[in-house]
Order: C-alpha cells, then sequence, then structure tokens
C-alpha cells in the first residue's frame, strides 16, 4: 500500500478489530452525512407541525405556525450545504439540475429539493406573508420598504378575491406539502435503506423510521425555539400551545421509538449473517451514542419526563413553571437524540467491515471541511438565516397574540 | 397580456410570471447555454477512459519479471505463494524492466512486512499460517528461515523458543537460566502440531520444586539454590502460584 496512505491513517489502524478490507479502514461518510438528514429531518417535522394548524385545524399550536415553517425553511437552506460542501466541489452544485441523472437516487435528490423548496415551502410562505408584506410596506420607509415591496412582487391588492384566493392556495398547497414532506425525508431513509449491500442500513422500515424520527425532531425543535424566543421577545409562553405541541410530540416520540424496537426486534429474530458482528459493534463502539444518548436519554428519558406531566396532571397543573422546565429538559434531550440516531445510522453503518469480521472506528478531525468545526457552524447557520428571515417576516405577533386568538394577518 | 392575466387573481398572476421567467431561464440553460459534449455520457465516458489512460504506469506485470528471474518465477510458479504477484512485495516494477541497473525493485527484509498477511488474527481462515510477531523467533528476520518465492506449510519448531520467545528471554537472564524446559515442563511430541489443543504439563506438587529448594534437597543443581522447610512455608499452595518460575525473585 501507499506509505503516505498507511500514514495518515496511523492513528486508526491500532483501533481496528478483527478483519477488515482495506478501503473499509477510513470512513468516508463522515460527520456532514450525520448533519446533512439531522437538518433534513427538523424541515420535514417542522413541516409536519405546520400542517397540524392549516390542514387539521389545531388551533392551540397555531402560535407555532409562522415560526415552524421560518425554522422549516432556514434549515432547509442549510440542508444541502452540508452534501455539496462533503462532495468537495460545492461550485459544481448546479449541475445534477442541469445535465439530470435519472438513474441516480443521489442525483435526483436535487429535484426532490427543488420541488419542496420551490413549490411548497416558499409558495407557502409567500402566501401566508403576502398581505402582511404589503401592509408592512405601506408603514415602512429605505430598504425595508423595497425588500418587502419586492417579496410581495409588487402585488398591493388586498381585495377580497385575492385575499380569500391566498386562503384556498394555503390550503392546497400544504395539502400538497405533506406528502412532500414525508417525500423529501422519506427519501433520505430511501437512499440509505435501498443499499442491499449494508445490513446495517437495507431496511425497509428505514425510509418510516426516519420520517417519524424527522417529525420528532422538528416538533421538539419548534417547541424549543418558540420557548428560547418568546420571552425574550417580550411576549408570555403559551402553555395551552406548548402542551398541545408536547401532546403530539408525545405521540410521535412513541410511534418513533415503537417502530425502531421492531426493526430491532426483527433483526434480532432474523438472525442473519450479520447479527453477530452488529451486536458486538452495538455493545462496543455504538454502546454510548446508541444505547445511552439514543435509547435512554433520546427517547425513554423524555418518555418518562413527558409522561410524569400527564400521569400527575393535576399537581404539574399547578406549577406552570415545572412544567415548562420539564417540557424544556425533554425537548433538548430529544434534539441530542435524534442528532445521536442519525450519527448511529450513518457512522455505524459503515464501522463494521462487509467481511463480517472486523470493525473500524471513526476519527473526527476538527478543521477542515469534513470536521467537527463546519460541522458546527452549519448547524449553526439555520439559526443566524432564521434570525434573518424573522426580521423580514417577524412571526412574533402570532406567537404573542395566541391566547386572545388573534392571529389574522396584520393590515387586514 | 394583461387582460389576460386579468381572469387570475392577483397573487396568482404575479406568481404565474415569476415561475414561467424561471422556467424560461432553465430552458435556456439546459438547450442554449450547456454545450452539447457537456451533457452527452458517452462523451464524458470517453473522456474519463482518456484520463485514465493518460496516467503514468507503474507496474509492469510478473509476465515481465519472468522474462529475466525465469528460476525465481518458476520457484514462485510451484509454491504457496502463487496467486501473489511478484509487484505484492516487491512493489511496482515498471522502471527496473526498463533500466534493470538504474532502478531496483525493494526486497521487504523488515520484520513488519510479512505479518501483514501472516500475523495471528482470529478471523484469518482456519489453517492460513499465523504466528505471533512478538514471540516467533525475535528480531530474525522472516527470510532467514522461511523462502518467501517457495514458503514451507510450517515446519515443527525445533525449541520451545520458537514460539515462546518472550518466556526464553525471561528465563536467559533469570535464576533458572541452567534449567531445560524439559526440566520443569513435559512436552508431549503432539504439543508441537496442535499447540492449543495439546498442552505441555506444568508441576502439580510443592514437593517438585522441592526437589532443589526443600532444607533437605540433594539435587546436585540444588547447591546453592535458596532453602525453604517445605512444611512451615507456603501452607497448601504450589509453589508457582506465589513465585514465577520463568523469573524468580532472589530474596534469600
Amino acid at each position: 500500500m501507499n506509505p503516505e496512505f498507511i500514514r495518515t491513517l496511523q492513528d486508526l489502524l491500532p483501533q481496528i478489530q478483527g478483519y477488515i478490507y482495506p478501503n473499509e479502514i477510513e470512513i468516508h461518510w463522515g460527520l456532514l452525512i450525520v448533519v446533512y438528514p439531522y437538518i433534513t429531518g427538523v424541515v420535514a417535522g417542522a413541516f409536519i407541525l405546520a400542517s397540524l394548524v392549516k390542514v387539521f385545524n389545531v388551533k392551540e399550536v397555531q402560535p407555532l405556525y409562522r415560526l415552524s415553517l421560518l425554522t422549516a425553511l432556514a434549515y432547509l437552506l442549510v440542508a444541502p450545504m452540508a452534501l455539496v460542501a462533503h462532495l468537495g466541489h460545492p461550485e459544481r452544485f448546479y449541475e445534477i439540475l442541469l445535465t439530470p441523472q435519472t438513474s441516480s437516487a443521489m442525483a435526483m435528490f436535487g429535484f426532490v429539493y427543488a420541488w419542496y423548496l420551490m413549490a411548497v415551502l416558499l409558495l407557502e410562505i409567500w402566501f401566508v406573508h403576502r398581505t402582511d408584506m404589503i401592509a408592512w410596506a405601506e408603514q415602512e420607509t429605505g430598504v425595508m420598504r423595497f425588500v418587502h415591496r419586492t417579496l410581495a412582487l409588487y402585488s398591493r391588492d388586498t381585495g377580497d378575491r385575492s385575499v380569500a384566493f391566498d386562503h384556498k392556495a394555503l390550503k392546497a398547497i400544504t395539502i400538497v406539502g405533506i406528502p412532500s414532506a414525508f417525500l423529501l425525508h422519506g427519501y433520505v431513509g430511501f437512499i440509505f435503506g435501498s443499499i442491499k449491500a449494508n445490513p446495517w442500513w437495507s431496511s425497509v422500515l428505514i425510509p418510516i423510521v426516519f420520517l417519524f424520527s424527522a417529525i420528532v425532531s422538528g416538533i421538539a425543535l419548534v417547541i424549543l425555539l418558540y420557548m428560547v424566543l418568546t420571552p425574550l421577545t417580550g411576549g408570555k409562553i403559551s402553555m395551552r400551545c406548548v402542551d398541545k405541541a408536547v401532546d403530539f410530540l408525545f405521540y410521535a416520540v412513541i410511534v418513533d421509538f415503537s417502530l425502531e424496537l421492531v426493526d430491532f426486534i426483527h433483526r434480532v429474530y432474523q438472525s442473519e449473517e450479520e447479527i453477530k458482528i452488529l451486536s458486538e459493534m452495538v455493545m462496543n463502539k455504538l454502546f454510548a451514542s446508541l444505547v445511552i444518548i439514543q435509547v435512554l436519554l433520546g427517547m425513554l428519558v423524555p418518555l418518562l419526563l413527558i409522561s410524569l406531566t400527564k400521569i400527575f396532571k393535576r399537581r404539574f397543573a399547578l406549577n406552570e413553571d415545572l412544567r415548562k422546565m420539564v417540557y424544556f429538559i425533554a425537548v433538548i434531550l430529544i434534539q441530542m437524540g435524534i442528532f445521536a440516531t442519525r450519527w448511529n445510522v450513518v457512522i455505524g453503518g459503515q464501522m463494521f467491515s462487509k467481511s463480517f469480521r472486523g470493525l473500524t472506528m471513526y476519527k473526527m478531525e476538527f478543521g477542515g471541511i469534513e470536521g467537527l468545526l463546519f460541522a458546527i457552524l452549519l448547524l449553526a447557520l439555520p439559526i443566524m438565516i432564521l434570525a434573518v428571515l424573522a426580521k423580514i417576516l417577524p412571526p412574533w405577533r402570532e406567537m404573542h397574540g395566541a391566547d386572545s386568538g388573534d392571529v389574522e394577518v396584520a393590515g387586514s | 397580456m394583461g387582460k389576460f392575466f386579468e381572469k387570475f387573481p392577483d397573487p396568482l398572476a404575479r406568481l404565474i410570471v415569476v415561475f414561467l421567467a424561471l422556467f424560461a431561464v432553465g430552458v435556456i440553460v439546459v438547450v442554449v447555454l450547456i454545450p452539447k459534449p457537456m451533457k452527452a455520457v458517452e462523451m464524458q465516458w470517453a473522456d474519463a477512459v482518456k484520463r485514465e489512460q493518460g496516467r503514468p504506469i507503474k507496474y509492469a506485470g510478473f509476465h515481465a519479471c519472468a522474462e529475466c528471474h525465469d528460476k525465481l518465477y518458476e520457484m514462485k510458479k510451484k509454491g504457496y505463494h502463487r496467486d501473489l504477484s511478484c509487484e505484492t512485495c516487491h512493489g511496482p516494477a515498471k522502471a527496473h524492466t526498463e533500466d534493470p541497473d538504474k532502478t531496483k525493485p525493494v526486497t521487504p527484509v523488515e520484520r513488519t512486512f510479512c505479518p501483514q498477511c501472516h500475523a495471528y488474527n482470529p478471523s484469518r481462515p482456519r489453517g492460513f499460517p499465523q504466528i505471533n510477531p512478538v514471540a516467533h523467533n525475535p528480531l530474525k528476520p522472516c527470510a532467514s528461515c522461511h523462502n518467501p518465492h517457495d514458503p514451507k506449510p510450517p515446519t515443527t519448531p525445533k525449541e520451545c523458543s520458537a514460539c515462546h520467545g518472550e518466556i526464553a528471554r525471561m528465563k536467559a537472564v533469570s535464576h533458572h537460566v541452567q534449567l531445560e524446559c524439559t526440566t520443569c515442563h513435559e512436552a508431549p511430541q503432539q504439543h508441537k502440531v496442535s499447540p492449543r489443543a495439546i498442552k505441555p504439563t506444568k508441576p502439580q506438587t510443592r514437593e517438585f520444586c522441592g526437589k532443589c529448594h526443600a532444607k533437605d534437597a540433594k539435587d546436585k543443581l540444588a547447591k546453592n539454590a535458596p532453602k525453604i522447610d517445605l512444611a512451615e512455608h507456603g501452607e497448601k499452595y504450589v509453589c508457582w502460584q506465589c513465585h514465577y518460575p520463568h523469573s524468580p525473585e532472589v530474596e534469600q
């Protein structure tokens, strides 16, 4: 082998157990590929939460509606960055759209993404904010007036016919949006689930597990953002809203947990040839991230915490602050757990050898485009984008005004 | 045109314009701006083939070696390494075939090289020759016993140190240096063939060590050995449960 190559793997070589093929020493899908499904999941989950309001008429979570749409957009803009950065030539990304390769599932992602961004999310946000932007522009001067005018496509029509059309269009887009959000994240799971050669990934349940963990992470993140941003912007957290959202979160976690349990039991019962190496991987290399963080801290503890507020309903009803704190801890733990889920899928799937006889090790870089620093930047970027979006399309009125039921668009 | 758009609600009309514009830009880029060769997959493949062909050739292939080194080639052809190419061990040799005097291929002599395949590893197939590089004839180059062009299946080791090198080295600097391994261990012949299935014996009684170390020991070698009273010292324990016999301590 190339001595220079061996030198780069010097740290990894002693960590290898058993026999692995030479091309398996280094894990090629690293931290960026962990970040990618995590961020995409947040998009899908946040959108599903938004659609609860529009399609399923859950009035209690109305304060989260615009926040969740903006969160979805902020995260969606960052989602492909992890991928194109990983591929190494970010400047060539548009080529997958211009010269489509229809037989490659990965290349088709560009179209799934474009569909979701252009035909669902941007349209929905535009229709929600159109009359608002017209009203804002009338009261503003300077740059913001120009921004709102342009974003409203210079529309000034707030007549009944247009507003009625806005509402109709919103309903239609959200209905199309739900399967689209499922497609977006189910697709990410499909990429992994369809890799026949890798028994850790190859499962028809993977897209569905991805979908539900996406819903879990999206709802949890929006609740977290709501609980942090509302007091910061001078509003009061509506517990009616948080209670309801946590209800949905609770059910989503239960479904997600059951699906993963079914997958696990199925694997153990099937006991195919890979079961030995997989169980060794889970018990050694992935023990902390899978058993402790993903299952125990990311699922069981939050489930227990939320159940406590349900079992001792009366006691918790009296003490809002305690309930808030319990929810707060639960959603943070869930975020951690879902990130660990992505880690375990992506990194775990490459840790064992195709020979089923050995395990390798993932060595995370700190700097560089595949490193920890860049991943943290990518995880922080959506929050920054969200801050900009919230400046342009402020969701505060809706977030603060939930209890009065006043959620109609400003200026109408 | 204005009349046509009036049929739609205002927001829809504006969106239609935006999306039509985007679509038009897309079509223009795909149809007009992108040159045909960029879209033709065959061309790109051809380019890839050309690019690969343009890379410098480093390996000569074993036929080239056989032309001059025919004896080695014939020998290797019949041996256990017949499936390995010459350049697997000697490295790329294209330059050597072009100018044999100027560049010589490498001959790996260091002890880390052969263990890349032959170090003991539980996941390697059973029956594949494997050794423990630390204990197996330490410091000796592999080629001093094995001919790499015709490696023989493992022969029965003649001495215990062939496998138990660490113990042998330790014993060599201890007070037990003069004792043969067989003084204390009975190693059945079969142990050399299947070392893990048939094991040598260990002394099982206190009286065994007592032959030298008891107060009334009569053995010639035991003249200067430390003596103890077997009845009082160590009670029910066998000696090697407290004293490591390959490097016994010196306390009197």
